[in-house]
């Protein structure tokens, strides 16, 4: 709800934000009286419309009226203080108005579009969530190589092994060839 | 193996998200600049934690407030 000072003067005017929140399941038809009709409402107190932002359909964070889903409108007005009071009722009983909110936006307020952004956040959201199930399967793929190439390493060692291995030399043979050496009288050890 | 002792940062080395950015107003219809300070449950984190101002965090809870009963929020989860 705004704030209103007593010293404000009827000529003053001020700029307020209009936000409002109707369900999606509207008809275009109903939903193009039902802003005609909340503008009506505003516009009859003397206020200046400065801008219009439709925002379009936008899942909701609870139930609202049985309703999971609404659409948004953000206005600015520029009209005087005390006109705000007396918008405010005829508002809450406009069918088809699930909420409604009145806010004075401080000095230097600048009108962005929020729909964008969000639609952008939402899409860079989904990207990143992507791209994390992409690196997460890329360290999975390069882990299997690496094992596969670990197993061939594996393998490789074990024919190596296996040719390294030399035939058992035969131990007659040996002890023959001993006792010659031994036996040799022209060897001086 | 001795375990080393875990170390929290100091919360007096944070600085102010919303300062840096020299944020003079945090809007309502921003979900994507709220968001990051509310928790699982919906509910608002603590200025020990994000390691926002007080100024920042007191237009933080207006917006937060008014975000929740526009439907783009939700009060509990």
């Amino acid at each position: 709800m705004p704030e209103l000072h007593e010293d404000i003067t009827d000529e003053d005017t001020r700029i307020y934000e209009f936000c409002f929140l109707y369900p999606a399941t509207l008809s275009q038809k109903e939903e193009a009286d039902l802003l005609k009709e909340v503008e009506k409402t505003i516009e009859e107190t003397g206020a200046k419309q400065i801008s219009k932002d439709l925002w379009g359909k936008r899942g909701l964070a609870y139930r609202i009226k049985g309703h999971t889903e609404g659409n948004y409108v953000v206005y600015h007005y520029e009209m005087k203080p005390r006109a705000v009071i007396e918008i405010d009722t005829p508002l809450r009983i406009t069918p088809n108005v699930l909420r409604h909110i009145i806010v004075k936006p401080p000095k230097g307020y600048e009108v962005t579009n929020f729909s964008e952004g969000f639609v952008q956040w939402l899409k860079d959201r989904e990207n990143a969530v992507d791209e994390k199930k992409k690196e997460k399967e890329e360290r999975l793929a390069a882990r299997v190589a690496e094992k596969a190439k670990r197993q061939v390493k594996r393998v490789a060692a074990k024919k190596d092994e296996e040719v390294a291995e030399k035939p058992k030399a035969d131990k007659k043979q040996i002890s023959a060839e001993l006792d010659k050496l031994i036996s040799d009288d022209d060897l001086d050890i | 193996m001795v375990k080393k002792p875990q170390r929290r940062s100091d919360p007096r080395s944070k600085q102010c998200p919303f300062c840096e950015k020299q944020v003079a107003y945090i809007d309502y219809k921003d979900y994507p600049a709220i968001k990051p300070f509310i928790d699982y449950f919906g509910n608002i984190m603590k200025r020990y934690y994000t390691g926002v101002c007080l100024r920042h965090q007191k237009m933080l809870k207006n917006s937060t407030e008014r975000a929740r009963f526009m439907g783009m929020m939700v009060y509990r989860k």
